[in-house]
This record gives C-alpha cells, structure tokens and sequence, in this order.
C-alpha cells in the first residue's frame, strides 16, 4: 500500500522543472501520477535557472542535441498556451530570437566557427543564424557599449520567466490530478513484482513505473535502478537589478530583461563542487561585463545575487536512460531544464508510457560514457 | 588585499557607539560605520542638530544621548557616516558602499549593531498613503520637526506606541485617538511578571506618566481594540476599529501603527547564523553568548540586534562587545574583561528585568496575520497577497523559500523583511507547523542595493 491508499502509474521522483515538467506531462495523458519533492533543503538549480529558451550554440559534437533544442523551442509556444489554459499562469514566454554578445574580435570569430560547424551538421535549412559586426547587432540591442565588436543572431531563441513556469507546472499537474508530496526525500527503492516499492521521508509509496529526475541527488538513486547518471554540479551566479522599463527587446547571453522589468545577469560556470551561495570576485565580473554590453545598466541598483548549483554532464548533454534491468525505470538529467521544458512535457511522457525511449534518441544514453572510456 | 582593521562595527546607534567607545579606549582600531548623515542611531537622531527647542520631547533622555555623542565626538574612533555595508562576508570582509564606490574591507572583528526594526503589520488598507509606522513618523519629528496635518490616529501595541504619541503631542500635533490593539487578557497574563518588573521601576514610572500626559491632553485611549481598518480611495479618509463589542468609523488622514521591535537581522541572516524563535517576543533571535558573541569567533552582536531591550540596554550590550573584542584581539585578558565587565552585567540586567513584564503587556496578536483577507498585499515590493500566497501553498508548497520562488513574496528590495513574518504565519496556519519550524527567507546580498556599476568597479583588494 502507499501513503495514498493504492500504488499509481507512475511516480516521478524531483518536483524541479525536469521532473515537474514530465510529471505535468504524465497527467496530462489521463495516468496517475505521483510526484515525490524534497523541502527547502533541496539544491534547486530550478531557482537558479536564467530562463532561456536556447538553441543557438547548442549541439557542437552531437546534431542530434541540436535538433532536440530546436524541436522543444518550437513547441515552446503551444506548452505556453497549454499552461496558461491549464493554469491561467503566464509564464511570460517571448520568443523573438535572441543574440550572443561577443566582448572580443576573438570571441566574435569562436562563435562564427561554433555556428558554421553546427549549420553544417544539422544541414543550413535547419539553421538560419547571423554573425554579426558591432552595427549589425547594435541595430538589434540598441545602447549596445561601444567597444563590444559584434555578436551572433539566431531567430529560435526567448526566454519565459522560469520561476512562473515551475509555479505553472505544478499547478499544471496538480489541476490534472497528479498527487504532490513535499518533503518526501526518496531513502531506497526497491523493485518488486509489477514495479516499485519507494521508501520515502512521507512514507512508502507503491508505483508500476518510476522516473528519476532529480537533479544532484539523480546519481545514487539511478544507481539503485542499476543506471550510472554521471553528473556533476556546476556553479552558476546571478544577479538582478530593479525594475526599469521596457529596452531590451531579446534575450542575449549575458543580460536579459524580465517580464517584471528587472534585467538578470549572469550567469557565470565554475565548476567548485557543492559550494552554494555567491562569491564577489565572479559577481564583479559578471557585472562589469553587463556594464561593458549595455552601459545604460550601470546605474541600476542590484537588488539580488544568488548562487545555485546546475547540473552537467560529462559532455554537456542530457542523460535520457530506461533501465536494462528494470525496464519500469526512467532517468532524466539535464542542464537545460527550460529549454527542454517542452519536449519534456509533450514528447518525453509518451516514451514512460509507451515503448521506452526511441532510437534517434539513443545518444542521450549514460552509455556513451563507458564507450568513451574504453575505447 | 588591503590591511586588516581591529574591529569594524556597522550602527551608530546606542549599541555601536557605546562598543566603538570601549573598543578604542582599550587601544583596538575601531571602524564605526552607518547609513545615515550623523551618529545617535533612530533614538537620538540628529540629536547633534536639533534646535534647543526640540529637545524636551519626552522620554529620549537627551541628556544621556549628548554625554555619549560628545564622548564619541572626542574619541580615536573612526567614523564613516553615509556609508552603507551591503555584505559581510564568511571570509570576514565587509563590503562597503559610499559616494558611488564599493570596496571590500577585511576586518580581524566585527560587531553588528544594526538596531531594531518595526514589526510588520498587513491589516485592510494598510497600503494606503496617510498609513506609516509610527517609527518612521517619529523620524520625521526627529529630523525635520515634521508632524502630520490634521488630526493623526496612532494604533498599535508596545510602549513606543504611547512614547512617540507623547512625542507628537508635545511636538503641537492633535492627536484623535490612541488605539491600543494588545488583545484581552494580555494584562491580566502580564500580572504574574509585576514584581520583577518592579526591579526597574522608573520603566513603570514612565509608562504611567506618559498615558496621564497623553489622558490630560483629551486623547482618547481606547482600549482592546480589533479589526482596524484604514479606508479611502487616494489617501486615507477614515480608520474603523471594533473595540467593547462594536464598530466606531472615525475621520482621520493619518494614521500610525506601531506593533512592537524585532531584531533587524538581515546581516547575521545573510552569514546564515543559527537563529531561535522566541515563544517570549514572538521574533527570530541570533544565537549568541553573554558577550553577543555568533558562532563566528570574529562575530557578534550588540544592542536591539542581539534582543529588543532598549537604549540603555544596548549601551550596556554595547560595553559587553567592545570588551569582548578587545580580549579577542589581545588587548586585555580574560580576568581584565570580566573584571571589567561585572558592572556592566548588573546594570544590564537592572535594564532587562522589566522586559518579561513589558514583552506580555504588549504582546501583539500575531495569528491574526493567518488570518488576513486574500485581496491584502503581503509582500509590498513584488505586490503578492495574502490570496496569491494561499494559492501557491494550495499545491503543497508548504517551505517558505519555495513559496517565495513561486510567488515572488520576498524578492525585492527589502529582502523580505517586511513579509517574512506574515508569510511564516500564513504557512504555519496551513500547514499545521509551528512557526519555529517554517523557518525564514535565504538572504540574498546584497543586504542594501547597490548600483551595478559599483559592484562592476568593486575594489576587491587582490587585483
């Protein structure tokens, strides 16, 4: 039996925007679900998260990752829709591209090859982009600091407001008729005849298939489902200045302006291990870059800077894996949790309850990693 | 990186002026530093300035406050007013803020005297213009010798409550009532606390002669009031309050609420210091010795940081810290400081005996925040109300750093202080918690905004 009186489809494990996202999308498609959170002890890259929906850049070294960003920012619009008539929440989705910021000759020219090379595997029809000199991307972002020498422009890029969109989602599925249980940190699992057995905080619970997406804590319990998830976290800092008006139209990689006016910057990557909160040395840097980019920004006064800790993998790209031992069990990491919300919501809950995950996305499979070291 | 200084205090206040003092007699380098324009803290504000006549307001004991300021004044202490500490850091550095530059400071000890804040209070109509605290009305008394135009309300349950109407009062403003809103039965549960309170009567003595005061000028007192409502469309135009079983609607375009101190802990909050809630004062206290000394060895807290006990309290505290920095610092030894500190204990304890008695008179009602109407704001910075609040726990959100990622409460500029409180009652009441396991906000410096481009120009010292 489980805490709720009977054992349910599927529980997911991690109420941040990967785990949220699949488990809105399960009771979407009529199953029961169960949705197991930790408390306020929990990491959360899902509070740290930039709020892109971002492609350009994405995929050097596997197409494949490519065309899945592509394939979830297009269907970013219809997640959106779907939210707001699910929810009534407005997760403030704008998608009208977006540019990287190049603060030198030299970063201009590594975002040229960077573009190329992944137009050139992808195939260019699937690929429109634009390298830019200072003029060209100064007519996009007008106010653009005078010594930035140019930039990149792609059309699929946006942004949402990434808090908004995990309010969304469990509102989302709860409205649905998921079941939320916080402060429920999963203990063991056990695999028994017809499932699951989940020893949680909450109790135990009782479930036919089980999804594990839950961040840094993914590794232990995937391997208990016999999946090696490698991931590592990664440091990110942020910082957001007070409302102004409206000024900046599109998203970029170093500043965007929210819905709610205030422009957040970051973020910055230092890979330092389980290290919260922030240090000053990486925030002056990070806010001298923003003020070199737009140096209308230099006297609005930051309210916030936080820390969080992200995900990554070896390679940077998501680790989809289905048990071979038990075949009941999913595991879902990723750095790009908005990004990739859509796929996530739509596509991803099709594979739980269908026939596993299909093969044009193979590669997302911890075993890339075994080949990698033994070969 | 920049030479260490002995001792950095961030208050001029009672507390910070009277460790400054200590601090530097004992031969430390002490650094004093504060946000406003001049030292004295909110009880002798501008006291330095203030025309002769604007010196009788009752209760303040002027006379105390200039003896400090003027030993202040003639002491080796170095004083950086105008300068804000947005951060202060686990690595012992202070950031600083002053004239459009930021720099970090690294500091061998430091003492937060950052002083007392008013109690929070969201009731309908609380967002109205014409609504402050009483707190911030006496500031603008202190220093501008401004009072309201036409008859001002004062509501609320505390002893400053009828100190700053006294203050009004003599300042030639009318006052149309006093509406005390200590519910019933504070006075009778307060009763069992009488005789220790006794140990420091000239508190009592005051609290009697400024009602008398405030009663011989005509002003009405009511008492056991509830349900205080401010109501108009642009501005205040009436306060309705039920009060002896039935509901009384009165003209008034003011109106000043006073609920009582807390700790103003956003500092120790940020180094993630252990915190305690205090059943007693209904607040989140640092977790600190008898020297006000954190579990940072380098750290501690003085004056109405440390524990809401007053002026003279925090002088007292003040002492303590200063001492307990110059045996820090190897200054004196342990039998120096405590030999040193003895009177001090006593007279500071003289001083709190009468806070239990004080703490239970006026003891606010706080679950009735759980209970607030959904249309009111909450959180005043990003506009969240009690309903949106409600909404997000609806979904089983019940942690307070999570509801305030759902729903922004606690996001803005004054890193929550003002809603915190609410919320926590909010989430105890549905989730069925103690308020002492909800827990509070994770800060996120910095402390007080700083413009971007002074953090992009941050002096770090190591570059």
């Amino acid at each position: 039996m489980t805490a709720n009186g009977g054992p349910v489809e599927v529980a997911v494990v991690g109420g941040g925007l990967v785990g949220a996202a699949l488990a809105y999308g399960l009771a979407r498609r009529g199953r029961s679900i169960l949705l197991l959170d930790e408390g306020d002890v929990a990491l959360r890259a899902s509070r740290g998260n930039f709020g892109l929906v971002w492609v350009q850049g994405k995929g050097r070294g596997l197409p494949a990752y490519a065309l899945w960003s592509q394939r979830s920012a297009r269907l970013w619009a219809e997640l959106a829709a779907q939210l707001r008539e699910d929810t009534a929440i407005d997760v403030g989705h704008s998608q009208r591209g977006g540019a990287l910021i190049a603060m030198s000759e030299e970063e201009l020219a590594g975002f040229g090859e960077m573009l190329a090379e992944i137009s050139e595997a992808v195939g260019p029809e699937n690929y429109e982009h634009e390298l830019l000199d200072h003029d060209g991307l100064a007519k996009l972002i007008p106010g653009l600091g005078p010594d930035v020498p140019g930039g990149s422009f792609t059309p699929y890029d946006g942004h949402v407001n990434p808090l908004r969109l995990l309010r969304a989602l469990h509102a989302g599925f709860q409205t649905a008729g998921g079941d939320y249980r916080p402060r429920a940190r999963l203990a063991h699992i056990e695999a028994v005849e017809g499932g699951f057995e989940l020893r949680s905080q909450a109790g135990t619970f009782e479930a036919g298939k089980l999804v594990i997406a839950a961040g840094l804590a993914t590794p232990d319990l995937a391997r208990q489902v016999a999946v090696e998830a490698p991931i590592h976290p990664v440091h990110g800092q942020l910082l957001i200045t007070e409302r102004a008006a409206p000024r900046l139209a599109i998203p970029t990689n170093i500043v965007r302006q929210t819905d709610e006016g205030g422009f957040q910057i970051g973020y910055s990557n230092d890979e330092l291990g389980y290290v919260t909160g922030t240090r000053l040395g990486v925030l002056r840097d990070i806010a001298h870059n923003a003020v070199r980019a737009l140096p209308y920004l230099a006297g609005l006064r930051i309210l916030r800077t936080w820390g969080a800790l992200r995900i990554m993998t070896p390679d940077g790209f998501p680790i989809y894996a289905r048990s071979t031992e038990h075949p009941g069990a999913f595991v879902f990491a990723c750095h790009s949790g908005v990004t990739l919300a859509a796929v996530h919501a739509m596509i991803c809950p099709g594979w739980i309850d269908g026939d596993g995950i299909p093969e044009e996305q193979a590669c997302f499979s911890p075993e890339r990693f075994d080949v990698q070291t033994t070969a | 990186m920049a030479a260490a200084i002995d001792l950095g205090i961030i208050g001029a206040g009672p507390a910070g002026l009277s460790a400054a003092l200590t601090a530097a007699e004992l031969g430390l380098e002490v650094h004093l530093f504060d946000d406003g324009p001049s030292p004295g803290g909110r009880i002798f504000k501008a006291l330095e300035a203030a025309p002769a006549d604007r010196r009788w307001y009752p209760g303040d004991d002027h006379a105390r406050g200039a003896d400090l300021l003027n030993r202040f004044r003639a002491s080796d202490v170095r004083y950086h007013p105008e300068t804000t500490v947005w951060s202060v850091s686990r690595e012992r550095e202070l950031g600083l803020a002053a004239g459009g530059r930021a720099w970090l400071l690294p500091a061998r000890a430091v003492i937060l005297a950052g002083g007392a804040m008013e109690r929070p209070w969201p009731f309908p109509g609380w967002t109205l213009p014409g609504v402050m605290t009483a707190g911030a009305a006496q500031v603008l008394l202190k220093t501008d010798g401004m009072v309201a135009d036409g008859p001002a309300l004062f509501a609320g349950a505390g002893p400053l409550l009828y100190l700053i109407a006294a203050q009004y009062l003599a300042a030639g403003a009318t006052i149309a009532a006093l509406l005390d809103l200590a519910p019933a039965g504070n006075a009778r549960a307060a009763l069992g606390r009488l005789p220790g309170a006794l140990r420091a009567p000239h508190y009592l003595r005051q609290g009697l002669a400024l009602r008398r005061r405030l009663r011989r000028a005509g002003v009405p007192l009511i008492r056991r009031v509830t349900d205080l409502e401010a109501r108009g469309g642009g501005q205040v135009e009436t306060v309705s309050y039920r009060a002896a079983g039935r509901r009384t609607e009165v003209a008034a375009r003011h109106l000043f609420v006073h609920m009582g101190l807390l700790p103003n802990s956003n500092l120790a909050a940020s180094l993630d210091l252990p915190h305690d809630w205090d059943q007693g004062r209904l607040c989140w206290r640092p977790r600190l010795d008898g020297w006000g000394a954190s579990e940072l060895p380098w750290l501690a807290i003085a004056g109405d940081g440390y524990d809401i006990a007053g002026a003279v309290a925090a002088e007292r505290r003040g002492e303590l810290a200063g001492l307990w920095a110059a045996e820090g610092l190897g200054r004196i030894d342990v039998a120096e400081r405590d030999r040193r500190a003895a009177p001090i204990h006593r007279r500071l304890n003289r001083e709190l005996a009468v806070r239990p008695f004080l703490d239970r008179l006026f003891r606010p009602p706080l679950e009735d925040l759980a209970k607030l109407d959904d249309a009111i704001t909450v959180c005043r910075c990003e506009m969240v109300s009690a309903g949106d609040l409600r909404g997000a726990l609806a979904l089983g959100c019940g942690e307070v750093n999570q509801l305030k990622a759902l729903t922004r409460a606690g996001m803005g500029r004054c890193q929550g202080r003002q809603c915190a409180g609410t919320v926590a009652q909010l989430i105890a009441a549905e989730t069925g918690r103690p308020v002492a396991d909800v827990g509070g906000y994770r800060m996120r410096g910095p402390i007080k905004p700083i413009p971007l481009a002074s953090l992009a120009a941050l002096e770090t010292g190591d570059d």
